[in-house]
C-alpha cells in the first residue's frame, strides 16, 4: 500500500465500515434490549437502550406458552437428521455426477437443476396430499423426508467432486480398493471444506425452515421453533419480548456454527470459483 | 401478507392448470349438512384456533368433556397469520384438516365463497339462534345460498376511545360530538390548544375508511353481488378523511407497533376503535390509566348507526371433519352460551356476539381504567346495531384495492369522487362483476 494516499482513504474506508458494522449490529443489540424488557416497555418513547432485568421472567413465560425446551428438542432433532442424510445423498449423488461416465448423465444433472426453478408454492398441495395418504401429516418424517435430496447440495458438491483428479481414483483402485471404500476413504476426506459448507448450509435451512413444517406438524409438541414463535403473534396482541428472546436463543447455534465453521464456510463457497 | 397473497395467488393458478391431471380425485360433493342432533354427542375432535382464542377453547374444552361423558376435544394453537395458509392447503387438497376451525370474519366470506363446498351447513343449529347475534357477523356466516356455514364467536364492536384529559384542557364537552362535523371541528380545537392529533391510524391499511362505511351501512359490494362503492355516502367518508389529512389531524403510524408506541406516547386526543382496543391499552398502556373514556360513534346522517365492525372471528366445521355433530355441538357450547361467552370476556377478553350474554350485569361494573366509567356497556348496548354489509368472495381483493386508492386520495388530494369511480371501474374489471 502506497503511504500517500492511505490516511483520508483508510479513515473513509473505517468509516464506511464502522457504519456497515453498526447496521449489522443494531438488529441483533434490538433483539437482546427487547428480550430482557416486557413487552410494554419495548413499546415506551423513547425506547430503552439499555438491557433491562426481564430476561428470567420473559424466559419463564415463553416455556409456559410455547413449551420452548420440547420446541427446540424437536428443531435440533429434525435439523440434524435432515442434515445427515441430506449431506449424505448430496455428496454420494455429486459424486456420482461428478466422476462415474454413463448415459444420461448431463440429461440427469439437467433434470436436478431444473427442479431448483420449481417454486416451493407449486409442490405444496401435492405434497401435502401425498404424506397425508401415507398418514404422515403430524409426523416429523413428513418434514425431513421430501426435501432430503437436494439440488442445490447436489451441485455443490459435484462441483467439488469435479476437480478432484482421475489419477487418485485409478491408484486406490489398483490398490484394491472398492468404490465404497474410495468415496469414504480417498475423496470424502478431501472434500471436506465444501461438505463442512454443505452441512452448514442444510442445518442452517432446516433450522429455520417455516411453511413446510408449519403445514405438515398439527400439534404443540411437535411444532419446531419457528412454528412455535409464530403462535405468539397474536390479533391483537404481540409479546414482542418473548419473541425476541426466542428469536435470540434460536440465532445462537447458527452463530456459534458460523464462528467454528467461518473458514471451511468461505473455503466451501470459493471452491470451484477458480480452477488450476 | 404479501407472502401469503403470492402463495394463494401461485396456487389458484396451479391449481387451474393442473385441473385435468387431477381428475382421478372424486368430484367434490355438495357442501354436508348437519342432522339435527338425536342422542348425546361422543367421539373426539380436533379444534385449531390462535393467541387467547386458543387459552378460551382449551379451557372450556374441559369444561365440555367433564360435562359430556365419552368426549375429548383436542385444542391446537396453529397461530394467527399463517394458519391461513394451513387452511387454505387443506381446503384445496380436500385433507389434512382438523373437526373445527377458527376464521376471522374478515377473511371467512373469502373462504366460503371459494370452497362452497368446504364447510358443513350449520342451519339446524344456528337457526333458532339468529336473533340473538350480532347481524353483521350473522351476514358474514352466511352463504350465497342463505345457508348459515359458521358460528359467530365474538365481534370487534366500535366505539369513540377519547382522552377525556386532553378533552378538558381544550375545554371541550364529550357530549357534543356526536356528528362526525362536531368531531372534526373538535380534533381542530384539540389541535390548535394542544397540538395532538385526532387520531393515531395507519393509511396505508385504508384509515377506517371501510369500517365508516360500514357505519353508514355500505359496503364495496350490494346484496347482488355488484360494486356500489361510487355513492355520495361514501364520498362522504373520504371527503371527511381528507379534510382531516389537510388540516393535519391525523397521526399516520405505520403498522401495529407505532401505533401501540403513539397511543402510549399521547400524540392524539381520539381512536375511533374495536372493543379489543381496550386489552391492548390496559396490557401495554397501563399508566395511562382514568384518562380514556369511551363513547358511541359520531355519524355522518341522522339515523345511522353509531358503531361499526372491525375484526371478530367465527367456528366453521370443514366438510372433511371426521366428527361433524361434536365439532357443532361444542361450538355451540363455547359460542351460544351466555355464561360460556362471558367467562371468554372476563377471562380472554373476547367480546361476545351472542347477545344475550351483553344483558349481563357485569358489563355494566364500573372500570378504573376508564376513570370508573362502565365503558363495556358502550360497547355491549352497540353491537346489536352494527350494520350488515355484503362481503362476498371478493373482499380481501376489492378492500386492498380500495384501501390503495383511499390512502391516494387522503396522502394527494385527489378528488374523492373520481377516486372512488377509478375504484370501483378496477374492482368490476378484476372480480369481473358489474357496477351497481
Amino acid at each position: 500500500m502506497e503511504k500517500q494516499t492511505s490516511g483520508l482513504a483508510q479513515a473513509l474506508g473505517y468509516l464506511f465500515l464502522l457504519v456497515g458494522a453498526v447496521a449489522s449490529i443494531l438488529p441483533f443489540a434490538w433483539m437482546l434490549i427487547s428480550a430482557t424488557h416486557t413487552t410494554a416497555d419495548v413499546f415506551a418513547s423513547p425506547p430503552p437502550i439499555l438491557p433491562g432485568d426481564q430476561l428470567w421472567a420473559n424466559l419463564v413465560r415463553l416455556q409456559e406458552t410455547t413449551n420452548f425446551a420440547q420446541v427446540c428438542l424437536n428443531s435440533a432433532i429434525i435439523a440434524v437428521l435432515y442434515t445427515v442424510f441430506s449431506a449424505a445423498v448430496s455428496a454420494m449423488c455429486g459424486y456420482a455426477l461428478a466422476k462415474y461416465r454413463f448415459r444420461g448423465r448431463g440429461l440427469v444433472l439437467t433434470f436436478i437443476l431444473i427442479t431448483m426453478m420449481i417454486p416451493m408454492q407449486v409442490l405444496l398441495v401435492p405434497l401435502f396430499q401425498i404424506m397425508a395418504s401415507l398418514g404422515w401429516i403430524d409426523t416429523f418424517q413428513a418434514v425431513i423426508l421430501p426435501f432430503l435430496a437436494n439440488a442445490f447440495g447436489i451441485f455443490l458438491m459435484r462441483q467439488a467432486f469435479e476437480s478432484f483428479p482421475d489419477t487418485l481414483i485409478e491408484a486406490a483402485r489398483i490398490d484394491g480398493s472398492g468404490d465404497i471404500g474410495i468415496f469414504f476413504r480417498v475423496v470424502l476426506p478431501v472434500a471436506r471444506p465444501q461438505l463442512a459448507a454443505l452441512v452448514i448450509y442444510t442445518f442452517m435451512s432446516q433450522w429455520n425452515a417455516f411453511i413446510w413444517p408449519l403445514l405438515m406438524l398439527n400439534t404443540e409438541a411437535n411444532y419446531t421453533i419457528p412454528v412455535a414463535l409464530n403462535t405468539m403473534v397474536g390479533l391483537s396482541r404481540v409479546d414482542y419480548s418473548g419473541l425476541m428472546l426466542g428469536s435470540l436463543l434460536t440465532t445462537l447455534p447458527m452463530l456459534l456454527i458460523f464462528v467454528i465453521f467461518q473458514k471451511q464456510f468461505v473455503a466451501g463457497l470459493l471452491g470451484g470459483a477458480v480452477k488450476e | 401478507m404479501r407472502l401469503r397473497t403470492l402463495i394463494t395467488g401461485v396456487l389458484a393458478s396451479a391449481l387451474a392448470l393442473t385441473g385435468c391431471a387431477m381428475g382421478g380425485a372424486p368430484a367434490p360433493k355438495a357442501a354436508p349438512t348437519l342432522e339435527p342432533s338425536t342422542g348425546p354427542v361422543t367421539g373426539e375432535i380436533t379444534v385449531w384456533t390462535w393467541d387467547v382464542a386458543a387459552t378460551a377453547l382449551k379451557r372450556l374444552a374441559t369444561d365440555y368433556e367433564k360435562a359430556h361423558q365419552g368426549t375429548t376435544i383436542k385444542v391446537v394453537d396453529v397461530g394467527y397469520d399463517n394458519a391461513y395458509d394451513k387452511i387454505s392447503v387443506g381446503l384445496q387438497a380436500g385433507t389434512g384438516l382438523p373437526d373445527l376451525l377458527t376464521l376471522e370474519t374478515d377473511r371467512l366470506p373469502g373462504f366460503l365463497e371459494n370452497f362452497p363446498n368446504g364447510f358443513v351447513d350449520l342451519t339446524s343449529r344456528v337457526e333458532p339462534e339468529k336473533a340473538n347475534l350480532d347481524p353483521s357477523k350473522l351476514a358474514a356466516a352466511t352463504g350465497k345460498d342463505g345457508k348459515i356455514l359458521a358460528m359467530p364467536w365474538d365481534s370487534g364492536t366500535m366505539a369513540l376511545y377519547l382522552r377525556s384529559d386532553y378533552l378538558s384542557d381544550a375545554g371541550i364537552d364529550p357530549a357534543t360530538l356526536t356528528t362526525w362535523d362536531a368531531f372534526a371541528q373538535a380534533a381542530e380545537q384539540v389541535k390548535a390548544k394542544l397540538g395532538k392529533t385526532a387520531f393515531d391510524t395507519d393509511l396505508s391499511t385504508g384509515a377506517m375508511f371501510l369500517q365508516l362505511l360500514q357505519q353508514r351501512g355500505t359496503g364495496i359490494f350490494d346484496a347482488n353481488g355488484k360494486v356500489v362503492l361510487d355513492n355520495d355516502k361514501a364520498v362522504a367518508v373520504l371527503t371527511f378523511l381528507q379534510n382531516l389529512q389537510q388540516k393535519g389531524l391525523i397521526n399516520n403510524t405505520k403498522g401495529w407497533d407505532a401505533r401501540v408506541s403513539a397511543a402510549k406516547a399521547g400524540k392524539s386526543a381520539f381512536s375511533p376503535n374495536a372493543v379489543w382496543w381496550t386489552g391492548t391499552l390496559t396490557s401495554e398502556a397501563k399508566e395511562l390509566k382514568g384518562k380514556w373514556r369511551v363513547q358511541p360513534l359520531p355519524t355522518f346522517a341522522e339515523g345511522e348507526a353509531k358503531t361499526s365492525n372491525n375484526g371478530g372471528s367465527n367456528l366453521a366445521v370443514p366438510a372433511q371433519a371426521k366428527n361433524p355433530a361434536l365439532a357443532a355441538d361444542f361450538a355451540a357450547f363455547a359460542l351460544l352460551n351466555s355464561d360460556n361467552q362471558n367467562s371468554m370476556m372476563a377471562k380472554e377478553g373476547l367480546f361476545p356476539s351472542y347477545l344475550p350474554a351483553l344483558a349481563s350485569p357485569v358489563y355494566s361494573e364500573p372500570d378504573p381504567y376508564f376513570g370508573g366509567q362502565p365503558a363495556m356497556r358502550v360497547f355491549a348496548d352497540l353491537t346489536s346495531t352494527i350494520p350488515a354489509i355484503s362481503y362476498t368472495g371478493d373482499y380481501a381483493k376489492a378492500s386492498e384495492i380500495v384501501a390503495n386508492a383511499t390512502v391516494e386520495a387522503i396522502l394527494n388530494g385527489k378528488d374523492a369522487k373520481a377516486t372512488l369511480q377509478d375504484a370501483a371501474a378496477t374492482i368490476a374489471k378484476q372480480t369481473n362483476r358489474e357496477i351497481g
